[in-house]
């Protein structure tokens, strides 16, 4: 009888007490694509969870990085098996399909303070989670990109895409003006928008008249023209070329770069002098293009509360100040009266940039669309279609995406 | 006919009839050794197959709460008007037989060569052995590596060098050059093991016919083509075979070096299939494409063996 006593209180002692202790610390997952190379993953894992993880004792946060290719597949796949991540660091462009496939949490509705944060930042960042009329996350970062020359090579940025063009005539062999890694979105709008030109109209109900319009057109076939030329690098088509590499060793004069581009050339190329600049401009501006992370939770979290908790720290202003430090542009408008940024030495451009950049094409279908536009320019930069063929053809299957089929 | 009714005759003197008086022999023991694998094979293998085929008929949602719609075969009318799925298709079959003769060719070469090598044969084995245990992850970024465009490049180095070329090239820009740094790596990484299987079977050819053949004024050449080939037939059709099936499930080495670009012209079945599935979330459509690529597969397997695999043609000796 004793033994079977005895027994029962061992047994439990054995249920009970990790029952109790499960309730008292709760793990938030926190997956994230912060560069591990750079110093952003050191600084969310070194100071800014413990910061968080002393202020709230119950919640303990494990960081999850991921590389930034295969996330979105990774986040879709654990998504569908309900498993996964509490909080995530979403690039801004997936928020709208995201938030349509319904595996975001509606934040504009379950947190009951949002609008106290949405109305701290930004006013662009925060347009990039919404989706049909609800916010499903608040923005993390922001930032954009700048032309970033090599002042050795080329003492004066090009103002105007013509004065860019220009130079091209004393380039010497095995040499180029500029360089980038292809012709997805991010590479490529920055021209098209510039030149004046666009992918769809404001409402983003059509693309006909806009992708194959007469300026998107020309933007697509100036890339062409320089690459064919040998001004622009063949990293444009796909080789693979190392461009940073390049701009390192003297053979790229400029690319398009956003400010984590700094850390990374402090730490590995502490004394070469960098130049930074606005994007050229053409008849539409000096038009870069946006980007950044928003912060938001998983709609099957087990944790929402804590999750969220976890979303109102990233929005702080130490949150934003020590990533800011790193490279991560803040997205908190109050902070850019801080002397941090009053006095930075390479934040001024991104801000100035950042007054005429263009987001990507917020919508659900927006991988689906970038693919269309960087096959069909990709056909033109490797002379197989003329521009305007191919632009034509790229309206009319955006237009199918746009309607949803 | 003598002797087999003398083997028929051992064979009936063999037949175990003494198990039968062992007390605890029950009937069902095999069977319950048997049930584990036969269960997880069940679990793991033939209800996904099922399970497959389903979803190939739907418009399937992978997030949970979505409602899949049924579509009949309209993911496999879309697939066989797609262009870019018949792109991938053929791209498999040239790369099933470039690098399956590339690997037979060259691992029957190095075999007869480690075979001659007196000393230091377990060296060379496994040195050419290596690379078959090596991850692709690793060997496709070495490659990606090799290839690297500008001079950058270790192979565009050494072909600028010795003169080959002039301009160095940017191999990963076209598919033409894209695939000549897949298809080394295919038959590099693989030549390994078809040599060990060669080398096994060359081992096992007496060396009497050799000398007797020699003794009759043959050639090296003659000896290879009129003993050698013959005798491991065998040994040259289950290669092939195995190889063939391996081929057509490339998959990592062109993901990670060319992701089936550019333009989707590197694409192969199976990326194609991952993109459709995983990046674009139609996995009903990938469905339907995996099970295309299967019959596919069948239908050369059987092939080949009733082509190359007919009994009774062994040389004996």
């Amino acid at each position: 009888m004793k033994t079977k006593l005895v027994l029962s209180v061992i047994v439990l002692l054995f249920i009970v007490v990790p029952a109790t202790l499960a309730q008292d610390v709760v793990t938030i997952k926190f997956w994230h694509t912060y560069n591990e190379v750079s110093p952003e993953n050191q600084t969310l894992t070194d100071t800014l969870i413990p910061m968080f993880e002393a202020a709230h004792p119950n919640i303990k946060v494990e960081s999850v990085p991921y590389p930034y290719d295969g996330f979105r597949q990774a986040l879709l796949t654990a998504a569908a098996g309900g498993e996964g991540a509490d909080v995530v660091r979403l690039d801004i462009i997936w928020s709208p399909e995201f938030a349509a496939q319904g595996i975001l949490m509606n934040l504009s509705e379950k947190m009951s303070d949002f609008q106290q944060y949405a109305d701290a930042v930004f006013p662009g960042p925060l347009s990039t989670n919404a989706y049909d009329g609800a916010y499903y996350g608040l923005p993390l970062d922001t930032n954009t990109r700048v032309l970033v020359y090599n002042p050795a090579v080329m003492p004066e940025p090009p103002k105007t895409i013509d004065e860019l063009a220009a130079m091209c005539a004393d380039l010497p062999e095995g040499s180029f003006l500029f360089s980038d890694g292809g012709t997805y979105g991010w590479a490529i709008l920055p021209w098209i928008w510039s030149f004046g030109g666009d992918v769809t109209d404001p409402e983003i109900a059509m693309a006909t008249g806009y992708v194959n319009g007469e300026k998107t057109v020309a933007a697509v076939q100036f890339i062409a023209d320089m690459v064919k030329d040998g001004c622009f690098s063949d990293g444009f088509i796909g080789s693979g070329l190392d461009t940073w590499g390049g701009y390192f060793g003297g053979t790229i004069y400029s690319m398009l770069e956003g400010p984590w581009f700094y850390p990374t050339q402090e730490s590995q190329y502490p004394d070469f002098k960098v130049g930074a600049a606005l994007m050229p401009a053409g008849e539409g501006g000096p038009v870069s293009v946006v980007g950044g992370e928003n912060i938001v939770v998983s709609a099957s979290s087990t944790h929402p509360d804590e999750a969220m908790e976890f979303v109102r720290f990233t929005q702080s202003e130490e949150y934003q100040l020590e990533m800011s430090k790193v490279g991560q542009l803040t997205v908190l408008s109050s902070l850019l009266k801080n002397e941090y940024f009053v006095n930075h030495p390479y934040y001024g451009i991104f801000l100035e940039q950042l007054q005429t950049a263009k987001a990507r094409t917020p919508h659900p279908a927006y991988t689906q669309i970038e693919t269309v536009l960087g096959d069909a320019a990709q056909l033109v930069l490797r002379g197989e279609m003329s521009a305007q063929e191919a632009m034509d053809a790229a309206a009319e299957e955006i237009d199918a995406l746009l309607a949803g089929s | 006919m003598g002797t087999n009714t003398t083997i028929a005759a051992a064979r009936r003197q063999r037949t175990p009839s003494r198990d039968r008086a062992k007390p605890y022999y029950r009937w069902y023991v095999p069977y319950l050794f048997l049930i584990p694998g036969l269960v997880l094979y069940l679990l793991w293998t033939v209800y996904p197959l099922f399970y497959q085929l389903y979803i190939s008929f739907f418009d399937w949602k992978i997030i949970p709460g979505q409602e899949s719609t049924f579509v009949g075969f309209a993911n496999y009318q879309t697939a066989f008007a797609d262009k870019t799925f018949w792109l991938a298709m053929s791209n498999t079959v040239t790369y099933a037989i470039i690098t399956v003769i590339g690997q037979m060719i060259a691992g029957f070469a190095v075999a007869v060569l480690v075979n001659r090598v007196l000393v230091g044969r377990r060296f060379f084995r496994t040195v050419y052995y290596l690379p078959v245990v090596t991850s692709w992850v690793v060997v496709s970024f070495l490659f990606i590596y090799l290839f690297s465009p500008g001079n950058s490049g270790l192979i565009n180095y050494i072909l600028t060098q010795i003169g080959v070329i002039k301009e160095p090239i940017s191999w990963m820009a076209n598919s033409s050059t894209a695939w000549v740094a897949i298809y080394s790596l295919g038959i590099w990484k693989g030549l390994g093991w078809s040599m060990v299987i060669f080398l096994a079977a060359l081992q096992g050819i007496p060396a009497e016919l050799y000398e007797a053949a020699a003794i009759d004024g043959t050639n090296e050449w003659q000896r290879l083509l009129h003993i050698t080939m013959p005798l491991i037939r065998r040994t040259i059709l289950f290669v092939f075979v195995a190889l063939m099936i391996g081929g057509f499930q490339v998959f990592l080495s062109v993901l990670l070096i060319t992701g089936g670009g550019p333009l989707h012209r590197t694409e192969v079945a199976l990326t194609y299939m991952f993109d459709r599935s995983f990046g674009q979330l139609k996995f009903g459509y990938g469905a339907a494409l995996s099970y295309i690529l299967a019959v596919v597969i069948v239908v050369v397997s059987v092939t080949q063996t009733r082509l190359f695999g007919r009994r009774g043609q062994d040389v004996e000796y």
